[in-house]
């Protein structure tokens, strides 16, 4: 598949919005590009095709990640903002950019964006869940089919870590720490 | 050649792109909120490398029909289902943490807690 122009407009925003993210001093203005930046990727995951990654990370990326950021800024202080932006700090770039240029020399690797014959897109396990999908559990969403039926543990596991997450949230918070 | 290589493999570069910004977000920022934002960003860019993986050029998502298809992979989508779930999890605790750590020291700067720390 060829970069369209709606695909290109969105992976600049989603960019852009990570930059500010990365590089806005104030952290509720950081917050904001964030949030900014979950709902460009939604729109990302809607043009790949995943609908369903689409609509959660909507409600979930740029929702309630959203609401967990500001519950956060509004029980502590932000820093001082004497300017609009941080100082970028060269040598972390350098660091961070050896780190890019490791895992971008691997890129040319990969099957092209969209190739019908890759390992993933056209592979056994991809055939056997669409094919079978129906069949065996009556679903026609294929994704809900493997997330409920074939991978069901993988769920309940799911539903184990975010439990875990609340009680540790909860414990680490004690009563008296959120006004 | 290597334009060649941008236009078919453009979400893997934007996926270098978003990991290198999640990690110099992560070590640069002295703020620990804005650490978190920055491994969020980190994960997000895991996650497209996955859906694009998944892709499949002129291929409708994974909801059977008769008749229709093809489909792009479902498998992954899954997979980055339950990762969006335990990122929010992870998030969760790690700003319970950072509050709890306000609460005792009454700042956020990393450089500062260093200090503090030491004392």
């Amino acid at each position: 598949m060829t970069l369209t122009l709606l695909e290109g407009a969105v992976l600049v925003f989603v960019v852009g919005c990570a930059l500010g993210a990365a590089l806005l001093k104030d952290t509720l203005a950081a917050v904001m590009a964030f949030a900014a930046y979950s709902l460009g990727v939604s729109v990302l995951w809607l043009i790949l095709q995943a609908p369903d990654v689409g609509l959660t990370e909507a409600a979930v990326g740029a929702g309630i990640m959203t609401v967990l950021f500001l519950l956060a800024l509004s029980n502590t202080s932000s820093p001082d903002v004497d300017r609009l932006l941080e100082p970028v700090r060269w040598r972390t770039v350098a660091l961070v950019g050896g780190f890019a240029l490791l895992i971008g020399v691997t890129v040319p690797a990969l099957p092209a964006i969209g190739d019908p014959g890759s390992a993933v897109a056209g592979g056994e396990v991809t055939q056997y869940y669409l094919e079978n999908a129906y069949a065996e559990t009556e679903v026609r969403n294929a994704v809900t089919a493997v997330l409920a039926a074939y991978r069901g543990f993988d769920t309940l596991g799911e539903g184990v870590v975010v439990f875990a997450a609340v009680v540790v949230a909860l414990s680490v918070l004690r009563r008296e720490v959120v006004a | 050649m290597t334009l060649e290589l941008l236009t078919t493999h453009y979400n893997y570069y934007a996926v270098v792109v978003l990991l290198g910004i999640g990690l110099y977000t992560i070590i640069e920022s002295p703020n620990l909120v804005k650490k978190v934002i920055g491994m969020n960003v980190f994960q997000t860019g895991i996650f497209l490398f996955f859906i694009t993986l998944a892709f499949r050029a002129d291929a409708a998502p994974p909801v059977i029909s008769d008749g229709a298809g093809p489909y792009v992979s479902p498998l992954p989508h899954v997979l980055i289902l339950t990762a969006i779930v335990v990122g929010v999890s992870l998030t969760a605790v790690a700003l319970a943490l950072v509050v709890r750590v306000y609460a005792e020291y009454g700042t956020l700067d990393e450089e500062t807690l260093e200090g503090l720390y030491h004392d």
